[in-house]
């Protein structure tokens, strides 16, 4: 039996994003192989001239056997930004994928809170004969009647974390297992009643969880996990994503986020 | 003997409260026999709103009668077991009073619009088996979210057995529903099965999709009263207030396709996930 094994880490998107920046990767994973996709710092998206758009398009074709994992730092867009990007993962019934797809509310030290125009991220694997296994966009337009700051309350950070074929079910069980004891802490039934949590802030019953992360199953016999992630710090996201990704540092070599 | 001199009689009617420049009809009647004069002065408006009213009143009762089945909350498709992540939502303290609740009602109406309006507008357009079974695949590639699958598929399956009972003048709905079950590939997602009943009921894709966003305010609203967010008469009048917002959030994502179909409330969908990690919980999802 042939098996091939690369760990080849590629750095893309080296430059911020402005002014209607097109970009589009495509990659082929050979049979057994395996590949690293990451960046070197976070990709930041500049104000938008007008209605155009950044975007970034990949797209994925993942062989027998093959492992791929696209680990980027987070996108920022700035204010009045306006990005769109699309990933399209090819896989066979034996392909593993590990996917991070991430994104802050902006330069939020200096106070721009989701104050872009457009974040648009749509993430799709599809199986052999084009079957979808998992379609997912996400939309934030600021001209939408409800405010892209009032839907995220504090939270600052949103991300996305695919782990998906049979390489990794080890990951997924552990990950799937973590995410419910964190949550299972942070998730109550008000002691109070409405009338009494109005009144005070100070009261346990109105601090909000920094930080929600939720998982399920999805695709053909649960073959994939798919985490959903929000935060109000960047880096508490960059510490979950280390703890969570740590068992893949045997197929790896390095353990990701480190 | 001469006859007297005739009284003149003039009527004014003002019923419509249109602030457009009302036009005035002036109708003189001579009667040949008492000679009376009598003015009619009628509201253009009010001629006009009783022609259109008479027009939609002609245009198939029947479907009516369907529509408001259909839509009534009595319909036994268990759609009041399904808080659209409301209860998780109120559990991380993200929604803690009327005010919280009526902005979470509005990013809900838009994630439906955004998301399963597409699958209601295709179905209800061309309700046949075969869109059925692929808008049936995508659904599920879609709702990666394993609490919103499920919540979907169990609404929709019900709504399909009881659609089929009950409109037996649509004999495709029961094949159709036994050729998916035997070949056990089919979920029978919620927006697909509403949009499929409505086509073939012969209900216009608006009415259909804004039937959707309809049915979603009034199910999330009845889960707030149930977990004490509001009370019942609070409960009415948040939703005539929301019913504005609702209806341009209808406008905004109908007639879209499915590709195009995309999730515009991550938090909500992050949230609505934890509910399987509730202790204590009162609804499925």
């Amino acid at each position: 039996m042939l098996s091939g094994f690369t760990a080849s880490p590629m750095a893309v998107a080296l430059s911020p994003y402005s002014l209607g920046d097109s970009i589009s990767v495509e990659f082929t994973i050979g049979d057994g192989c395996t590949a690293v996709l990451t960046t070197q710092s976070s990709t930041k998206v500049y104000k938008s001239l007008g209605s155009k758009c950044s975007e970034q398009v990949l797209e994925a074709r993942i062989g027998s056997g093959a492992l791929f994992v696209v680990i980027p730092d987070p996108v920022t867009c700035f204010s009045t930004a306006r990005y769109s990007q699309k990933q399209v993962f090819r896989v066979v019934s034996d392909s593993s994928l590990v996917i991070v797809d991430w994104f802050t509310s902006g330069r939020h030290e200096s106070g721009e809170k989701w104050d872009f125009e457009l974040y648009r991220s749509s993430n799709c694997i599809f199986a052999e004969g084009n079957q979808p296994v998992f379609l997912d966009t996400v939309l934030l337009e600021q001209s939408s009647p409800v405010d892209i700051a009032e839907r995220m309350h504090e939270y600052q950070v949103i991300a996305m974390v695919l782990i998906y074929g049979p390489k990794l079910k080890h990951v997924q069980d552990q990950v799937q297992e973590n995410v419910k004891r964190l949550m299972s802490q942070q998730l109550q039934i008000p002691s109070t009643r409405l009338g009494c949590c109005a009144k005070t802030n100070s009261d346990n019953c109105l601090v909000r969880p920094a930080f929600i992360a939720s998982c399920s199953a999805f695709g053909p016999k649960g073959m994939g996990v798919v985490v959903r992630v929000a935060s109000t710090t960047t880096e508490a996201v960059y510490r979950f994503l280390h703890h969570q990704l740590a068992g893949m540092e045997p197929l790896l070599g390095v353990s990701p986020y480190s | 003997m001469p006859l007297p001199a005739s009284p003149i009689f003039t009527i004014h009617a003002h019923f419509s409260k249109k602030k457009k420049k009302k036009k005035k009809i002036s109708q003189k009647i001579d009667s040949l026999e008492g000679g009376l004069l009598v003015c009619f002065v009628m509201d253009q408006d009010l001629v006009e709103t009783e022609k259109r009213r008479k027009r939609e009143i002609n245009i198939d009762p029947g479907l009516q009668w369907s529509q408001w089945q259909l839509l009534d909350s009595i319909l036994p498709t268990g759609g009041f077991a399904h808080s659209f992540g409301l209860e998780a939502a109120i559990q991380a303290r993200l929604v803690s009073g009327p005010d919280d609740l009526q902005n979470f009602v509005i990013h809900l109406l838009e994630n439906t619009g955004s998301l399963l309006l597409p699958f209601v507008y295709s179905a209800t357009m061309n309700p046949t088996l075969d869109n059925c079974q692929k808008l049936d695949r995508i659904l599920d590639a879609t709702l990666s979210n394993e609490v919103g699958r499920k919540a979907s598929v169990s609404q929709g399956s019900s709504l399909m057995r009881v659609a089929a009972s009950v409109f037996t003048e649509l004999p495709s709905l029961k094949s159709m529903r036994d050729v998916c079950i035997g070949s056990g590939v089919v979920s029978f997602h919620h927006a697909p099965v509403f949009g499929i009943i409505c086509g073939l009921l012969g209900m216009d894709s608006g009415t259909s999709q804004r039937a959707y966003i309809f049915m979603t305010m009034r199910d999330v609203i009845s889960a707030a009263t149930r977990l004490n967010l509001v009370g019942p008469l609070g409960a009415a009048v948040l939703q005539h207030r929301v019913a504005s917002v609702a209806e341009s959030m209808v406008k905004k994502w109908m007639d879209r396709s499915v590709e195009d179909a995309c999730q515009t409330a991550p938090l909500l969908d992050t949230i609505q996930g934890c509910h399987t990690y509730l202790f204590s919980r009162l609804f499925c999802s």
